[in-house]
């Protein structure tokens, strides 16, 4: 018998073993699945914060021992700026986005940043995801300064920089913030976000005109005056 | 497709399959859900996969591996972790299944995907980052090993 006779005798015998297997089925539920999911991407997480402070304590140490007194660092700890944003992690668990929209953003940084504060979010630009129908409690995940309500313009120049507050513990399980980065050619920046169901959701690269119910909002912000404009959730 | 779309359509298939290669049903069902598991954390790469059930049975397979890598240094007592009686009948014992269940992890993968889920070479190469030729070397390895596995022709038709 050559390979290939033996191989086919192998699949026959494999193929007819598994047809017989009919009344086997898996009974673990699908949201059993997702759990163990967030579970497991939980521990990566850690894992890979707890490699980022090995790291960071062995810099400081070597530091140290070189004896170097160069300047302090840029970045006090909790926060990581960058050029297009700034990213503070907050004592009560929350963590405040400021956009710096004057430079363009790098989604897969944004999106790793937030990863390392707890919040799990799919950053895109050109494009956004959301979830039909959209999880609730968006409001209680996300919140701007200047706080606004309904359709709301601010007056150029007013507040120059606003600000985002995500709180993850008060993300729905099964959740994740989706937020997507338009910038068109002309006209503001747009900033959609919205709650997304991590398992349920369709992308498009058309800009939304708006968000509806409690699942998100868009927010505008102009490259030169810096003015805000956030429609809310109608 | 939406990952509970592929749960669904996919998770009695890859269960049979996993279950072939461990011959123990609760093992084969905690596998194949750990290989969801991470197909869910990476369902937005995985999504786009020419072959999304394969990559979750390469999943199941490997957890299995690093299961025992961890609990090999556990004392067995006699009668304890002995794995469930199937209750599958014939379709899991036999010198065959045997035979498969001894292939080293990499032979067993590339038996499994070239012939329970019908892969091409090229398909089957990209899926383990190896080269198509290595799948043929493993492929030509597992059916040395197989090859005196196989029921002989006047068994199969004495049974007849």
């Amino acid at each position: 018998m050559n390979d290939n006779s033996v191989l086919g005798a192998v699949r026959d015998s494999l193929t007819a073993a598994k047809g017989t297997l009919t009344e086997t089925h898996m009974s673990t539920p699908v949201d059993a699945i997702v759990r163990r999911g967030r579970a497991a991407r939980r521990r990566r997480r850690l894992i890979g914060l707890t490699g980022t402070a090995a790291v960071a304590a062995s810099a400081a140490l070597v530091v140290g021992l070189t004896g170097v007194t160069g300047s302090a660092p840029t970045n006090r700890r909790g926060t990581i700026q960058t050029m297009a944003f700034t990213l503070v992690s907050n004592p009560n668990g929350t963590a405040t986005l400021t956009i710096n929209n004057a430079a363009l953003l790098d989604p897969t940084t944004l999106q790793n940043d937030l990863a390392q504060d707890g919040v799990p979010a799919m950053v895109t630009s050109g494009s956004f995801c959301f979830s039909d129908p959209a999880p609730t409690g968006f409001s209680h995940v996300v919140s701007f300064y200047p706080a606004t309500a309904g359709n709301h313009v601010l007056p150029p120049g007013e507040h120059p920089h606003p600000t985002v507050t995500f709180h993850p513990a008060a993300m729905p399980a099964g959740t994740e913030l989706s937020f997507g980065v338009f910038q068109p050619s002309s006209g503001p920046q747009q900033t959609a976000f919205a709650l997304i169901n991590s398992s349920s959701y369709r992308c498009t690269s058309t800009p939304p005109s708006g968000a509806s119910g409690d699942g998100g909002a868009l927010f505008q912000t102009w490259p030169s005056a810096r003015d805000l404009q956030v429609h809310r959730p109608r | 497709m939406e990952f509970a779309e592929f749960y669904e359509s996919a998770r009695d298939d890859c269960l049979r399959i996993v279950l072939l290669n461990v011959g123990d049903r609760q093992l084969a069902e905690d596998l194949v859900a750990e290989g969801f598991a991470k197909a869910w954390v990476s369902w937005r790469k995985l999504r786009s996969y020419e072959a999304p059930r394969a990559w979750v049975v390469r999943a199941a397979l490997n957890a299995n591996v690093s299961r025992w890598r961890r609990h090999r240094h556990e004392v067995v007592l006699d009668g304890h972790d002995v794995p469930a009686p199937a209750d599958d009948g014939d379709a899991l014992s036999g010198e065959l299944m045997a035979a498969l269940r001894g292939l080293p992890l990499r032979q067993r993968e590339v038996v499994t995907l070239r012939l329970l889920l019908d892969l091409d070479t090229e398909t089957t190469a990209r899926l383990l980052g190896i080269a198509p030729g290595t799948v043929g070397v493993h492929l030509h390895r597992a059916a040395e090993t197989l090859r005196s596995a196989l029921p002989h022709p006047a068994d199969q038709e004495a049974r007849k």
